[in-house]
């Protein structure tokens, strides 16, 4: 990060304008003169509080994941000696411990609190309500009705994730169909989306109901979350698609910050509005189904993690990235609670983000101050 | 101030700015719109008059923000075309459409602790890319479009602080930063005492001036005879009537939109014309009037 690639727009350019009225707001900003021999040259703007911010949230992610590595019942490992076995140096039981059991955990944990975040950001803003998250429209409850049918075998061969997948379309699909338009009618969305996601959660009740004791054991962890049962298969497919769903968020960001304003004005900008929306949605969508897959419905991320961001971030931004961090954040940090609270006994970390997740829904709703604009 | 703009548009950096182009030819053929199964508007066929301030009156629900609604995209006509510069908008690109074309909504909503200078910059947003999203050209039109409304003394403050004359001098110098050779408003001064409606017109004028074509719908008779230079009178969908003001209003015209009576006069000293005496008939109470 030289001098020379941060500038502001009025070193190197003389500025004719009589008035500087937004160099007092400028100076908020890193303006990174992109080096690709244009004239004039690419400018890509950087809030320097959200970068702060980001920073903060990925030494907070960092931290949290070592300690997470470096907490269990299994063997106490000084810090370095689990910075010696992650990297596959010394004892091999350590190595066996540390990369084999709790390394895949906390990555499961970073991809799902990551993507159930970005998926909770993106939809919050399109719909223009903090409360329009995944969780709470029934995408999860979709998703984990479709994921426990194919692990109890209700005559259907397909592989957890792609279950899951479907599942939260089909809940979309069924709450668009109900409401016509998200956005439009704010209200009307959330409604259809809670009954779509009542009737998931009871048919997912159901199943449970009819099934052998062993086939609904394992099926629990995906009615509650919880990070102990992760096929690896769905964490990969997690893996796969959160990096490129990051991408195509960043790259939404501006139009969705024009979006947060009203359709007519983005509209009247340039934005086109409803494939804006669709995009976002999609990526939403896609980013549950599969997240639930790993961990089942800890939706509460999705709300927690946007939330936590927004108020590290600057106003007036929609922090795609802060979300995602956050929500990493939220649920290594919950999934390593749940584990040490009442060890040996485990919490599943579905059980913990409701604990301080749901204080939290009470808050957006009831404080009179805090609006339901994201 | 409001010749850096036009000069801004000349620059060569942005060659392809379209505002560059100095009468933008906006043309409605056969438009049909509609909301839902309902049809507003059937079969209407208009030209706006490049460079200068046209007004779009009439009495409520006889189409006219739904006519403005189908010459800025935001609702998708059922039939016809809206021809800008001989192109179809719908199929525009949205940006493209964002440079030559600007809308200003009804009482738009700023989200909280916006400040007037980051809605200003909204302005720029057409005209920038992912890879350019800012440039010293960005920031000598934003600050031209600050002075040229007034509001550079104001430029830090939250949007939802001001008053409601500097708030919609705000929503305009968005607009303004836009670059755009044609403005849409949709009543403009709905929410305004007397003085900020006369400097939002006045505003609204000096931008015609300097060469925009500028459309509004407005709810008040009086101010589009003293403000607009062409009047477009609409009822039930219609444009009953078309023209400069001081050749369109008459007492008949005025009885047929809002079912009163009135008598005309000539303002001597603008040459607009006035309406003085109106007092309603019984056609308004027992609602045959229309």
């Amino acid at each position: 990060m030289s001098d020379a690639s941060f500038t502001t727009p009025s070193a190197g350019h003389a500025m004719t304008s009589p008035v500087d009225a937004s160099n007092a707001v400028r100076q908020d900003k890193y303006y990174l003169a992109l080096p690709l021999g244009q004239r004039p040259p690419l400018r890509v703007i950087v809030d320097k509080r959200n970068l702060l911010a980001n920073l903060l949230l990925l030494g907070l992610l960092l931290m949290l994941a070592g300690v997470s590595l470096n907490t269990g019942s299994a063997a106490s490992l000084s810090l370095p000696a689990t910075l010696r076995a992650l990297f596959g140096e010394g004892d091999p039981l350590d190595i066996f411990v540390i990369r084999d059991l709790r390394l895949p955990r906390v990555v499961a944990g970073i991809a799902t609190g990551g993507a159930f975040a970005l998926a909770g950001c993106l939809m919050q803003t399109v719909a223009r309500n903090r409360l329009a998250t995944p969780g709470i429209v029934g995408l999860d409850n979709g998703a984990t009705a479709f994921a426990v049918a194919s692990v109890v075998g209700a005559g259907i061969s397909l592989a957890p994730p792609a279950m899951a997948l479907t599942g939260a379309a089909v809940a979309a699909a069924l709450t668009f169909g109900l409401t016509g338009r998200i956005g439009v009618r704010g209200y009307r969305f959330l409604v259809a989306g809670i009954g779509v996601g009542a009737v998931f959660g009871a048919l997912t009740q159901l199943m449970l109901t009819r099934v052998s004791i062993d086939a609904a054991n394992a099926a629990y962890p995906w009615t509650v979350g919880s990070l102990n049962a992760r096929p690896d298969h769905a964490v990969l497919s997690l893996s796969l698609a959160l990096p490129p769903a990051l991408l195509a968020g960043i790259w939404l960001t501006r139009s969705l910050t024009v979006l947060r304003l009203s359709d007519a004005v983005a509209t009247g900008l340039g934005v086109a509005a409803s494939r804006c929306r669709m995009i976002a949605l999609g990526i939403a969508v896609v980013l549950t189904g599969l997240a639930v897959a790993v961990a089942g419905p800890v939706g509460m991320v999705a709300l927690i993690g946007p939330e936590f961001a927004r108020q590290l971030s600057a106003r007036n931004t929609v922090p795609v990235v802060g979300a995602t961090l956050a929500g990493a954040v939220v649920m290594v940090a919950a999934d390593l609670l749940g584990r040490v609270l009442l060890a040996p006994i485990e919490i599943p970390v579905g059980i913990v983000t409701a604990l301080i997740g749901s204080p939290l829904l009470l808050w957006i709703l009831l404080n009179p101050n805090a609006r339901t604009a994201p | 101030m409001t010749h850096d703009i036009s000069a801004g548009e000349r620059d060569a950096t942005r060659p392809d700015t379209p505002s560059a182009t100095p009468a933008p030819d906006m043309t409605v053929r056969d438009l049909s719109l509609s909301y839902g199964p309902v049809a507003v508007i059937e079969n209407l066929d208009l030209r706006l008059p490049p460079g200068r301030v046209t007004a779009i009156v009439g009495p409520n629900g006889c189409g006219k923000s739904t006519l403005l609604a189908g010459l800025s995209r935001l609702l998708k006509p059922r039939d016809g075309t809206v021809l800008l510069d001989g192109a179809d908008i719908q199929r525009l690109p949205s940006r493209q459409l964002a440079k030559r074309l600007a809308l200003l909504p009804q009482q738009p909503h700023a989200p909280e602790a916006l400040t007037v200078a980051e809605l200003v910059r909204f302005g720029r947003h057409p005209h920038q890319s992912w890879l350019r999203q800012w440039s010293p050209e960005d920031k000598r039109i934003v600050d031209a479009a600050l002075d040229m409304t007034g509001l550079t003394p104001l430029a830090q403050r939250p949007v939802d602080a001001l008053s409601g004359g500097q708030r919609q001098r705000a929503w305009i110098a968005m607009a303004i930063a836009q670059q755009t050779a044609t403005l849409l408003l949709d009543e403009p001064t709905s929410a305004l005492d007397l003085g900020h409606q006369v400097e939002v017109y006045e505003l609204i004028q000096s931008l015609a001036t300097a060469g925009k074509t500028i459309v509004m719908v407005i709810h008040d008779l009086a101010s589009a005879c003293r403000y607009a230079d062409h009047l477009i009178a609409m009822h039930q969908g219609r444009v009953v009537a078309e023209g400069p003001p001081g050749e369109t209003v008459t007492p008949a015209l005025v009885k047929r939109l809002y079912g009163v009576e009135c008598s005309l006069m000539t303002d001597p000293a603008t040459g607009a014309p006035l309406l003085t005496n109106v007092r309603r008939t019984r056609d308004v109470l027992d609602g045959s009037a229309t």
